[in-house]
C-alpha cells in the first residue's frame, strides 16, 4: 500500500525538487556578486546536487519520462522563475552608416537674379588739398646720410594730426588730400592684415585706408582706437591714406628743430622727432612705398 | 572706327556675374558660371573639409557646394529666400558656391579694374583679382581658380 502511494508521489516530488532547485539556483545566481567568478559557485551547485537517494531515483524516473515526452510535441511552457537568457548579439548594433543620399534633384530656373537694394555710395570729395609740391613734377630725392629726407633740405610745411591721442607731423609735400571718414563706409577686403581698414571710394579713385595707430604704436594699440576716426589723409602719389582722429593745424618747421633718425631700421617711416612740439615726424612716402612694394608682407612674416 | 576697335582689343570688356556676401558685392567671370540655382537642401559629406557644405544632385550629377563665407573669412549666416548656389567651373571642376544673393551681370573694361592691395599674407587674399567701381558701388573681383590651393582642388575632386 505504501509502495504504490510512494510511486504515485514520486513524479510530484521530483517535480517539486526540480523546481525548488531551479528557484534556489536562480536566487543564488542573482544574489551572487558580479565579481564572483563562476567557478566559485560550482561547489554550491554540487551541494545542491547531493540529494537523498530517493530523490535521485525520482529525478531519474522523471528524466526518462521527459525523454519519452520529447518524442511527442510538447506545449512550450516558460519557466516562471528562470531568468530569461539575454543573448548578446554576435555583432554589436552599429548606428546606420551616414550615407549622403540626395533625393531631390535641382533644376535651374530660367531667370532668378535677385535685385537687392544696394546703397550706392557717392564718391567722397576731399575737404582740402594739402599737397605742396617741393619741386614741380620732380621726383623725390633720396635721403641724405644723416637721415634727412630731400624735402627737409630747407624749412618745410607740416600738418599736425592726432591719432589715438598721439600727435604726428607729416610734411605737406608728401600729402595729397584730406577726406572725411565719419559717416562713410569703408569696403573691407578679406584676407588682409589687421592694419588694413578697407577701401574708401573717393573722387580720385579707391583709396586704401590704413589704421595709422596700429602702425605707429602697435604695442599700445587698443581695439577702441578704431572708433571715432574722422579723416583720411591721402599720401601723394600713392593709393594709400592714413586714418586719423583729428587734423589740427599746419606749421613751418626748420630742419634743425628736428632730431633726425639716421638709422631708420624697422621703422623707415619714422623720420625723426620734433622736440619743441613733442611729436613724431612721419615720412609717409617711405611708409607708402614700403606698403606698395609688398615689402611689408615680408616684414610681417618675419615678425610672426 | 579703327582707333576704337584697336582700343577695344587692347582694353577688352569682360562680363562679370555679381553676387553679395555680408553686404559686399563680389564679381566672378561670367565665362566660369554655368548656372545659378535657388538654395536647395545640401547633403553633408562626412569627413569633408570644413569649407565644403556638402553635395547636391544636379540633374543626376553630384556637385560639391563650397561654403563661400567660410572661404572668405566671413561669419556664417542663415539661408534666406535670396540665397543662391552658383554653379561654376574652376580648375577643370564643376563646383557650387553658396552666396547670399546673385544680383546681375556687369560689363567691365580691363582698364577699369584696379589691383587689390598686395599686403595680405592670408591665403584668401590671393584670390582677390582686383576691385572696380560700378554703378556707385565697389565690386571685389574674385579669381575663382585661386579660391583653392592645388591640394584643395585635388581634395574636392575626390570627395
Amino acid at each position: 500500500m505504501t509502495r504504490p502511494q510512494q510511486t504515485a508521489l514520486r513524479p510530484q516530488m521530483a517535480l517539486q525538487s526540480y523546481l525548488d532547485g531551479l528557484l534556489q539556483e536562480a536566487t543564488e545566481t542573482f544574489e551572487a556578486p558580479l565579481d564572483k567568478p563562476v567557478v566559485e559557485m560550482l561547489p554550491e551547485l554540487s551541494v545542491e546536487a547531493a540529494a537523498p537517494d530517493e530523490f535521485q531515483a525520482a529525478v531519474l524516473e522523471e528524466q526518462v519520462r521527459d525523454a519519452r515526452r520529447e518524442q511527442a510535441p510538447a506545449p512550450q511552457v516558460a519557466a516562471f522563475a528562470e531568468p530569461s537568457p539575454v543573448l548578446l548579439p554576435s555583432i554589436l548594433p552599429v548606428a546606420d552608416p551616414v550615407v549622403a543620399v540626395v533625393d531631390s534633384e535641382v533644376v535651374a530656373e530660367a531667370s532668378i537674379p535677385v535685385l537687392v537694394d544696394v546703397e550706392k555710395s557717392i564718391p567722397v570729395e576731399p575737404l582740402a588739398e594739402v599737397h605742396r609740391p617741393a619741386v614741380p613734377n620732380g621726383p623725390l630725392l633720396p635721403a641724405t646720410p644723416d637721415g634727412r629726407p630731400a624735402w627737409a633740405a630747407e624749412p618745410f610745411e607740416c600738418l599736425l594730426f592726432d591719432v589715438a591721442g598721439l600727435t604726428l607731423a607729416v610734411p605737406l609735400v608728401c600729402l595729397g588730400s584730406i577726406y572725411p571718414l565719419a559717416g562713410q563706409d569703408l569696403t573691407p577686403l578679406f584676407g588682409q592684415p589687421d592694419w588694413f581698414l578697407g577701401i574708401l571710394t573717393c573722387q580720385a579713385g579707391n583709396l586704401k585706408v590704413l589704421d595709422t595707430a596700429r602702425w605707429v604704436m602697435p604695442d599700445r594699440y587698443r581695439e577702441d582706437f578704431r572708433q571715432g576716426l574722422q579723416y583720411v589723409i591721402s599720401v601723394q602719389g600713392y593709393e594709400w591714406g592714413l586714418a586719423v582722429h583729428q587734423v589740427s593745424r599746419s606749421l613751418r618747421l626748420d630742419p634743425d628743430e628736428i632730431k633726425w633718425r639716421s638709422q631708420r631700421g624697422q621703422r623707415p617711416w619714422l623720420a625723426g622727432t620734433v622736440i619743441e612740439h613733442m611729436c613724431a615726424l612721419l615720412d609717409v612716402a617711405e611708409l607708402a612705398e614700403l606698403i606698395a612694394s609688398g615689402a611689408v608682407k615680408q616684414m610681417h612674416v618675419k615678425h610672426q | 572706327m579703327k582707333k576704337s576697335s584697336a582700343q577695344g582689343s587692347e582694353d577688352p570688356v569682360l562680363q562679370w556675374v555679381t553676387f553679395r556676401l555680408d553686404n559686399e558685392s563680389y564679381g566672378i567671370n561670367v565665362m566660369q558660371v554655368q548656372e545659378v540655382l535657388r538654395y536647395t537642401e545640401i547633403a553633408p559629406v562626412p569627413g569633408a573639409p570644413s569649407y565644403v557644405l556638402g553635395i547636391i544632385n544636379l540633374r543626376g550629377n553630384v556637385v560639391t557646394v563650397i561654403d563661400t563665407r567660410q572661404r572668405f573669412g566671413l561669419m556664417p549666416t542663415e539661408v534666406t529666400d535670396n540665397t543662391r548656389i552658383v554653379i561654376i567651373e574652376a580648375d577643370k571642376q564643376v563646383v557650387g558656391i553658396m552666396v547670399d544673393s546673385v544680383a546681375e551681370v556687369v560689363y567691365l573694361r580691363q582698364s577699369e579694374i584696379e589691383t587689390a592691395p598686395n599686403v595680405g599674407n592670408e591665403e584668401s587674399a590671393k584670390f582677390i583679382q582686383g576691385v572696380c567701381n560700378k554703378n556707385g558701388e565697389l565690386l571685389i573681383l574674385v579669381e575663382l581658380d585661386k579660391m583653392m590651393s592645388e591640394e584643395e582642388w585635388y581634395e574636392l575632386e575626390n570627395i
